[in-house]
C-alpha cells in the first residue's frame, strides 16, 4: 500500500498543514496552467501512478514548461506514459501540473521504522535532490527516537547541527517537520518520504519547506489509515480478480495472502504458513497458477469461502491440486481440510468432473481425521491422489506434485479425464 | 533504500531507565537461552478463553507442568478454563487477577489485533514482577508495535513477537505462549543441543521435526514473528545463544525484510536457512507480512550476509555440499539437518541421539483410481509413523464423521443466507434449485445431505405414508383439542409430536445401531447392492442376545408392516437393509415389525454418506425419530373426522398412498382435500422449497436450536428430538409463518368481486392494468392521508419492495425473477403473479414509489397458494379462515425441512446452552 506523487501528496500534507508546491490535477485548465506559469515561473508536468513507483526523473517522465502550449504536449505525453521498476510495469492514469519552485536548497528527509533500533526513525541530509544511495554515510542523519512522545524538533535541530547544515535552514525544518509525525505516527504510515524539499525563500530572505515530491508506506493492518478517506482503488492497480475476492475475507483470524504467479499454471498450491510458502512457491516457480498462505488457523467457513474461490479461478486449468504445509501448530487439519474438501465437492457438482491429480502434504492437529475425510471426498469424486505426512520433506513433497505435473501433461490428464467421462481440455 | 547509520547521532536515545544487558543499546533482560521458558515461569493468558488460546492454552499448561495461573477476558470473569490438571481461573482485568492474589511474570496475548496495545501496557502497568511478554496476535498495526515496544522499554520488559508462536524449552519441558509442537509438543520438541529461531511459526515445529531424521534434539525453539517490529530478534537471540551451555548451535530460519541480522556474528556454529528469492518479484507483501524486502533486504543480500559471517561462498545442498566449521547457508529447510550434521562433524560433535525417521516420501494415503502411473508416481502406501497410524486404523473402522463441538449460537453448519443475494442455502444447495425437487427428495436432504436415488426416494415415500395415518392416537386427539380451542396451526400440531416422544422410536435407533454393528466394516459399499451375502450376518445376530432383541422388539405394532412391504414391491424396490429385517425375523420364526422396516430404510438412506464419512452416525441414528415426526405434523393437520380408521386418510387408502402416492401427493391432500394434479404438485413442490431455510437466524430455526441447546447436545442421547420440532413450531406465529397470509388477504381484496373463475387461464377476460391503477391510487390517497395525520406506521402493501433489492430504476428480487421463469418455461400462467408486475408499475406511475419495486419472494408463496385455493374458495368451500390456516400451514411444511437440518447440525456440534446471552450483553429497558 503506497502513494508516490503529489496528486495525493499534497492533500495528505494539507492535513498537518506543511507547505508544498502549487499543485494542479489533469482536470487543469489552460487559464489555471498560465497562471501557475505566470507565478512561479514554469511547471513540472508528471504522470500519476496507482501505488508505490518511484524514479520518474531518470525514465524521462518528468516534463517541464515554461509555456502552457509545451505543458499541453507534455500533459499528451506522459497521461498514458508507461514505466517499470524491476516487475512492476504501472500506466499512469493522468499528469499533475506542479509549480517551479526556485531555491538555494533542497532537503532529503524521511520517517520510517527501522529495524536496527527497532524505533521511529528519521533520515535526514540537507544533500537533497539526488538518490539518497549515493551520498556518503557523514553526509546523511538516522536518529531514531521515542514514539511516546513523538518526533520533536530538536531531533532536527541536531541532526542538522551534526551535519554541518547552512544555518538558515534549520530552523524553518525545526519548526515544520515535527508536524509529520502526526501523520506518520497516527494516520498508519510506515514510510514518509519528502524528496526534494525545496527551501524557497520570500521577498524578506526567509525559507520555507516546500515538499515537491512524496512518497508514503501505509500499514495495510492499521485501521486508521482509513481516516485519510484514500480511494480503496489507490491501493488496487494490480490486483486480479482473484486477489481482490480473497483480500475481501481479510480478519486477523487466519491469513489469506495470495498472489498470481503465472496466470497459465497447472499446479495450483493451496499453501499453509509463511514458510511453506516461501519454500512452495520457490520451488513451483512458473509452474504454480497462485502463491498462497492460508496458515494461522482459518475457521471452516472462511476456508470454504477461500477454496471455493480459488476452486472457481483455477481448477479448471489445473493439473495438480497441491494442498501444502507444515507441521501445524494450531491449524485444525480437519476444520482445513474438510473445507477444502467440500468446496471440491461442490464444484464438481456445480460444474462437472475435472481431470485433477492431488496432491497433499501436511502435519499438525487432527492430522489424521482431516487427511482421512479428504481421502473419502476423493475417492468418491474418483480422483488420484497421493497424501504425505509431515515426515516426508517438504521439498521432497513439491519435487512430486511437479513429477506429477509432468505426468498430467504427458497423457495422464487426457487419461483421468477417460476416467471420469469427460473430454480433456 | 540502503540505510546508513550515524550512531553518533543516537547518543541520548538508549538512556532507558530499566537495566538490561550492557551489550545493547537498549532493553534486553534474557541474558541466556536458558531464561527464555523456565519452569519458574508463573503466566497470566489475556482473552485465555478466545477461540485460539481456548485449543492452545490447556496444552501449554499441562505441558509446562501448570504455569499458567490465571487468565483473563472482560465480561468472563468469575469462569474458568478446564484442563487435565485443573482449571485456571479467569478474571475480567489483570488488576482483578492480582488482587485475588496471583503472582506472574509473564503475559500471553491472545487479544484480537485492535485491543492488543492496551493491554501489554495495561499488564505491564499494573504488575511490577512482569517480565516477558508473549504477543500471538497476528496483524497488530505498526504504529501501536511502536508503543509496545517503548513502554515495555522504559519498564524493563522483555516481548516476544507479536504475530508469533512463542517460545518452548524442551529441557526444561516448558513452551510459554503459542503452540509449538502442535497438540503433541513431545512429539518434536525433544531434548538436544540445537537451539532454532524462526521467523516463521509453523517451520520452529517443522525444523524440529527435521532435526529428528538427523539425531537432534532442540533446547530452545523461538518463533520471532515477522511483523515490521520483531522485539526480540536475531541480535538478542544470538547473545543468549551463546550464553547457553546446552546449546552447541543454532538453526536460524530467516526471510526477507528488515535488517536484524546483518550485524550478527557468532561463536559457535550456525546453519542459517535463508528463504524468499521469489519474493523478489513481488511487488507487495504476501505470506508474512514484514517479509516484503526493499532493495537492501531480500533474500539475496540476507544470503551474502549469512556466508560471510559462517565463511562460505555458495549454498549448501546435498549434491554440493559447502560447510564450515562455522556453519552453512542453506535454502531449503530439507537441507538443514544433513548441513547440521556436516557442520557438527567439522566440529567432531556427534548427533544428539540416533536417527529418528527420515525425511524421504512416505505416502500414508494414496489411491490410483485405476490409472496406469508411472512408478515414480506409484508410490505405495507406507505405515505412517505412531501415534498416526494407530489413528489410522481407528478411522478405518469408525464409521461416519464427527464435528468438532462450538458455540452454535446464531451459526449453523447446515444452512446460511447470503446476505448480498438474499438466497439461502441448505448444505450448500440454493433453495431456488432445491425448490425444483420434490417435498420428499428435500426431506431426506436435510437428513443426508444429498438427495437420494430412485430407490431411496421410492423407499421414503412409503415410510412416510405408512406413519401419516394418527387416526385414534393420542397425539391426533391432543391436536384435535388443541384445534377446538381455536390454537393457530403452529399451536395445534405442536400437541400432536409432542407425543412423538423418544419411547415411541426406540425400537428403530436400536435397529438402526445393529444394523450399523454388523454391516459397518464389512464390504457393503451400498445397500443397492441386494446379492451381498448377509449370511455371517445373520448367524451373529442370532447368537447375540443383545442384537437379536433388537431385530424382534417386544413390544410390537404390527399393523403397518404388511401395507409396508406389499407397496415396495408395488413400487419394484427393495432394499439389502430391508431383505436382511425380513430374513433375519423369518429365520427366528417372526416377522419385520414397522421399526425395524423403518430403521432399515432409515440405514439404506443414510449408508453413502455414512461411509463417505459426511454424515455423524448420530444423524442416521436419529432419522427414524426425524421421519416419524414429518409423518405425525403432516398427519395431524387433518382432524380424526377425516382419517376416521387407521385405514383412511383424508378420503384415500393408506395402503393406496403408501403404494402410489409420494408424500408432496399426500402433504397436499392433507391440505387441500383433494389428490393434485401435475401442475398442481410441481407448484406446491416450489412452494415448499422456497420456504425451507432464510439461514440460522430466523426465528424459527432459533427455536429449534434452542430447543437442542437447552437439551446439552454434548449428551447426545438425551437430546429430544420431537421438542426441536415443538422449539420450531413455537417460534412461529401469526407474524412469522402466518403472515403469508397477508398478501393473500390484499389480492382477494382485489380479485373478490372480479368474477375471476380461473387464475391459471390467460384469458381471464379482465383489465389487470385497470385494477392495478385502483389499487395504487387508493393506496396512494391512503398514505396520503395517514401521513398527513402524522401516522407513520401506516399499513404497506405487502410483498412489494425489498431492503436489498431497491435502488435502481427497475428492482427485481432474483429469487422472484427464478420462480417466474420455471413457471414461463412451463408455460403456465398465473393470474396474481401477472397482476402483482402490473400493481408496481401502476404504483410508479400514480408516484407512490420513486422507481419500481420488485415483487419480492414473499408474493411468490402467496400467489402460487391462492392460484391453488381460488376455486374452491370461490365455490363456497373454504372460507377466509381456511385459507389463512393452509397459508400458515404451507409455511410449516416447508419449514420442517430446514428445522430437521438444523436440530441435527446443533445436535452434532453445538455444546449445551450454547444459545443463551451472556447477561453482560443483556439490558434492561425499564
Amino acid at each position: 500500500m503506497q502513494i508516490t506523487g503529489m496528486s495525493w501528496g499534497a492533500k495528505l500534507l494539507k492535513y498537518v498543514g506543511f507547505p508544498t508546491a502549487k499543485i494542479l490535477g489533469p482536470e487543469a485548465t489552460k487559464e489555471e496552467i498560465q497562471a501557475v506559469i505566470d507565478e512561479y515561473g514554469g511547471v513540472l508536468v508528471k504522470p500519476i501512478f496507482k501505488g508505490g513507483i518511484g524514479k520518474k526523473g531518470k525514465a524521462g517522465l518528468i516534463g517541464k514548461a515554461t509555456d502552457v502550449a509545451t505543458a499541453m504536449r507534455e500533459k499528451e505525453r506522459l497521461y498514458f506514459a508507461e514505466h517499470r521498476v524491476g516487475n512492476t510495469v504501472a500506466k499512469a492514469e493522468g499528469v499533475t501540473f506542479e509549480s517551479f519552485i526556485a531555491c538555494k536548497h533542497e532537503v532529503y528527509f524521511s520517517l520510517t521504522d527501522n529495524t536496527q533500533f527497532r524505533a521511529p526513525t528519521m533520515t535526514i541530509t540537507h544533500h537533497g535532490g539526488m538518490d539518497i544511495e549515493e551520498l556518503g554515510r557523514d553526509q546523511i542523519a538516522a536518529v531514531p527516537f521515542d514514539p511516546l512522545t513523538g518526533f520533536k524538533g530538536f531531533i532536527v535541530n541536531n541532526a542538522l547541527n551534526k551535519l554541518n547544515a547552512p544555518a538558515e535552514i534549520i530552523s524553518p525544518l525545526v519548526q515544520n517537520l515535527p508536524k509529520l509525525w502526526d501523520l506518520f505516527h497516527h494516520y498508519g504510515m510506515t514510510t514518509l518520504e519528502l524528496n526534494p524539499i525545496r527551501m524557497m525563500e520570500d521577498g524578506k530572505g526567509r525559507l520555507t519547506p516546500i515538499a515537491c515530491d512524496f512518497k508514503a508506506s501505509f500499514d495495510g493492518d492499521d485501521p486508521n489509515v482509513e481516516r485519510l478517506g484514500l480511494s480503496k482503488d489507490l491501493f488496487h492497480q494490480d490486483l486480479s480478480p482473484f486477489e481482490r475476492e480473497v483480500n475481501q475475507l481479510r480478519t486477523y483470524q487466519g491469513q489469506s495472502d495470495v498472489f498470481v504467479m503465472n496466470s497459465l499454471g497447472t499446479i495450483t498450491a493451496m499453501t499453509f504458513g509463511g514458510g511453506a510458502n516461501a519454500l512452495v512457491t520457490e520451488l513451483l516457480g512458473d509452474r504454480a497458477t497462485i502463491s498462497s498462505d492460508f496458515g494461522g488457523n482459518p475457521p471452516y467457513s472462511k476456508m470454504l469461502e477461500i477454496s471455493r474461490i480459488t476452486y472457481r479461478h483455477w481448477l479448471k486449468q489445473t493439473n495438480v491440486l497441491f494442498l501444502i504445509g507444515g507441521k501445524a501448530n494450531n491449524t485444525d487439519i480437519y476444520e482445513t481440510f474438510r473445507a477444502m474438501a467440500d468446496a471440491l465437492r461442490e464444484f464438481f457438482s456445480a460444474h462437472g468432473p475435472q481431470p485433477l491429480f492431488v496432491v497433499v502434504g501436511r502435519g499438525g492437529p487432527n492430522l489424521v481425521r482431516g487427511l482421512g475425510y479428504l481421502r473419502d471426498t476423493l475417492d468418491a469424486l474418483g480422483l488420484p491422489y497421493r497424501m504425505f505426512g509431515y515426515d516426508s520433506a517438504m521439498s521432497e513433497v513439491v519435487n512430486f506434485a511437479q513429477a506429477v505435473d509432468d505426468w498430467m501433461a504427458k497423457g495422464g490428464r487426457q487419461q483421468i479425464a477417460r476416467k471420469l467421462g469427460i473430454t480433456s481440455n | 533504500m540502503t540505510q546508513h547509520l550515524n550512531y553518533e547521532l543516537n547518543k541520548g536515545y538508549n538512556y532507558m531507565s530499566a537495566k538490561g544487558e550492557i551489550k545493547f543499546p537498549y532493553y534486553v533482560g534474557i541474558h541466556s537461552l536458558m531464561g527464555i521458558a523456565t519452569r519458574e515461569d508463573r503466566v497470566c493468558v489475556l482473552n485465555i478463553l478466545g477461540g485460539e488460546s481456548r485449543t492452545v492454552t490447556p496444552t501449554s499448561h499441562v505441558y509446562s507442568g501448570g504455569n499458567v495461573v490465571c487468565g483473563t477476558m472482560p465480561g468472563r470473569g468469575g469462569e474458568v478454563m478446564k484442563t487435565a490438571i485443573g482449571d485456571i481461573p479467569v478474571y475480567h482485568s489483570v488488576l482483578e487477577a492480582l488482587e485475588a492474589g496471583h503472582r506472574f511474570n509473564v503475559a500471553v496475548v491472545y487479544v484480537p489485533p485492535s485491543g492488543v496495545r492496551d493491554s501489554v501496557i495495561e499488564a505491564v502497568r499494573v504488575n511490577p514482577e512482569l517480565k516477558k511478554v508473549v504477543i500471538l496476535t497476528e496483524k497488530v498495526s505498526v504504529s501501536h508495535a511502536r508503543m509496545i515496544r517503548q513502554y515495555c522499554q522504559q519498564r524493563g520488559v522483555d516481548v516476544f513477537g507479536a504475530n508469533c508462536l512463542g517460545v518452548a524449552d524442551a529441557h526444561q519441558h516448558v513452551r510459554i505462549g503459542g503452540a509449538l509442537g502442535g497438540n503433541a509438543p513431545e512429539e518434536s520438541l525433544v531434548p538436544g543441543s540445537i537451539a532454532i529461531y524462526s521467523n516463521s511459526g509453523n517451520f520452529t515445529t517443522t525444523i524440529a521435526t527435521y532435526l529428528l531424521t538427523a539425531g537432534w534434539g532442540t533446547t530452545v525453539s523461538l518463533s520471532s514473528g515477522k511483523d515490521v517490529y520483531i522485539h526480540f530478534a536475531a541480535p538478542e537471540f544470538t547473545y543468549a545463544f551463546h550464553n547457553d551451555y546446552r546449546t552447541q548451535a543454532a538453526v536460524m530460519y530467516i526471510e526477507p525484510g528488515g535488517y536484524y541480522e546483518i550485524d550478527l556474528s557468532f561463536n559457535k556454529p550456525v546453519v542459517a536457512c535463508v528463504v524468499g528469492r521469489w519474493k523478489a518479484k513481488l511487488t507487495r507483501a504476501c505470506g508474512h507480512a514484514g517479509a516484503i524486502a526493499g532493495s537492501g533486504d531480500d533474500a539475496a543480500a540476507k544470503e551474502r550476509w549469512f556466508m560471510e559471517k559462517l565463511g562460505v561462498n555458495d549454498i549448501y545442498t546435498p549434491e554440493k555440499p559447502v560447510f564450515s566449521a562455522a556453519g552453512a547457508v542453506v535454502t531449503n529447510i530439507a537441507h538443514i539437518p544433513m548441513a547440521l550434521t556436516d557442520v557438527m562433524a567439522k566440529q567432531g560433535i556427534k548427533p544428539d541421539f540416533p536417527p529418528r525417521g527420515s525425511l524421504e516420501l512416505k505416502p500414508w494415503f494414496g489411491n490410483n483410481q485405476d490409472l496406469n502411473l508411472p512408478p515414480e508416481l506409484d508410490l505405495p502406501i507406507v505405515r505412517a509413523l505412531a501415534p498416526y497410524d494407530q489413528q489410522i486404523e481407528v478411522l478405518a473402522r469408525q464409521l461416519g464423521t464427527v464435528f468438532p463441538r462450538q458455540n452454535m449460537k446464531d451459526c449453523s453448519g447446515a444452512s446460511r443466507m447470503d446476505a448480498q443475494t438474499q438466497v439461502s442455502k441448505i448444505h450448500g444447495l440454493s433453495i431456488l434449485d432445491a425448490s425444483t425437487k420434490t417435498f420428499e427428495e428435500n426431506l431426506v436432504l436435510t437428513l443426508i445431505r444429498e438427495y437420494p436415488d430412485a430407490t431411496g426416494t421410492a423407499l421414503a415415500n412409503v415410510i412416510l405414508n405408512a406413519f401419516v395415518n394418527q387416526s385414534g392416537t393420542i397425539g391426533l386427539a391432543a391436536a384435535d383439542a388443541a384445534r377446538a380451542a381455536g390454537n393457530s396451526p403452529n399451536t395445534v400440531l405442536s400437541a400432536a409430536v409432542a407425543m412423538v416422544g423418544p419411547k415411541a422410536v426406540q425400537d428403530a435407533r436400536v435397529a438402526v445401531r445393529a444394523l450399523v454393528d454388523l454391516f459397518g466394516n464389512t464390504k457393503l459399499n451400498s445397500p443397492n447392492q441386494r446379492d451381498f451375502d448377509f449370511g455371517p450376518q445373520i448367524e451373529q445376530a442370532s447368537n447375540d442376545p443383545v442384537l437379536r432383541a433388537a431385530f424382534i422388539p417386544q413390544n410390537r405394532d404390527d399393523r403397518r408392516v404388511h401395507g409396508m412391504l406389499q407397496a415396495m414391491e408395488a413400487r419394484g424396490v427393495g432394499s439389502l437393509f430391508v431383505d436382511f429385517v425380513k430374513a433375519f425375523a423369518e429365520r427366528n420364526g417372526s416377522h419385520p415389525t414397522d421399526m425395524t422396516i423403518l430403521a432399515a430404510v432409515a440405514c439404506h438412506l443414510a449408508w453413502g454418506p455414512l461411509l463417505h464419512k459426511r454424515l455423524p452416525l448420530a444423524t442416521l441414528s436419529n432419522m427414524p425419530w426425524h421421519f416419524v415426526v414429518f409423518s405425525t405434523l403432516v398427519g395431524s393437520t387433518v382432524p380424526q373426522s377425516r382419517q376416521p380408521d387407521p385405514h383412511t386418510f383424508s378420503g384415500v387408502g393408506v395402503h393406496e398412498l403408501m403404494n402410489s402416492w409420494s408424500f408432496s401427493e399426500t402433504a397436499f391432500l392433507a391440505l387441500f382435500g383433494h389428490r393434485p394434479s401435475e401442475s398442481e404438485l410441481y407448484s406446491f413442490s416450489v412452494l415448499l422449497g422456497l420456504i425451507i431455510t432464510n439461514g440460522p437466524g430466523t426465528i424459527s430455526a432459533q427455536g429449534a436450536k434452542g430447543a437442542v441447546s437447552a437439551d446439552g447436545p454434548e449428551m447426545q442421547d438425551r437430546i429430544q428430538v420431537n421438542k426441536g420440532y415443538i422449539g420450531f413450531m413455537t417460534h412461529t406465529g401469526y407474524a412469522h409463518g402466518g403472515n403469508g397470509y397477508e398478501a393473500i388477504a390484499f389480492l382477494l381484496d382485489c380479485f373478490r368481486k372480479s368474477g375471476l373463475t380461473d387464475p391459471a387461464d390467460p384469458n381471464h377476460g379482465l383489465n389487470l392494468d385497470a385494477i392495478a391503477l385502483e389499487q395504487a391510487k387508493a393506496y396512494g390517497s391512503y398514505k396520503k392521508k395517514a401521513k398527513a395525520e402524522g401516522n407513520l406506521n401506516y399499513g404497506k402493501i405487502p410483498c412489494v419492495n425489498h431492503p436489498i433489492f431497491k435502488g435502481k430504476d427497475i428492482n427485481f428480487d432474483p429469487r422472484e425473477v427464478f420462480v417466474a421463469d420455471l413457471f414461463k418455461r412451463r408455460g403456465e400462467y398465473n393470474i396474481f403473479h401477472d397482476f402483482y408486475h402490473r400493481l408496481v408499475q401502476a404504483l410508479f406511475k400514480v408516484g407512490v414509489s420513486k422507481n419500481i419495486y420488485c415483487v419480492n419472494v414473499d408474493a411468490v408463496i402467496a400467489i402460487l397458494l391462492l392460484k391453488m385455493l381460488w376455486k374452491p374458495f370461490i365455490d363456497g368451500q373454504i372460507d377466509d379462515a381456511t385459507l389463512e390456516s393452509a397459508a400458515f400451514t404451507t409455511f410449516l411444511f416447508g419449514r420442517m425441512m430446514g428445522t430437521a437440518a438444523e436440530i441435527d447440525d446443533h445436535a452434532n456440534r453445538g455444546r449445551n446452552m450454547d444459545t443463551r446471552t451472556a447477561a453482560s450483553q443483556c439490558s434492561f429497558a425499564g
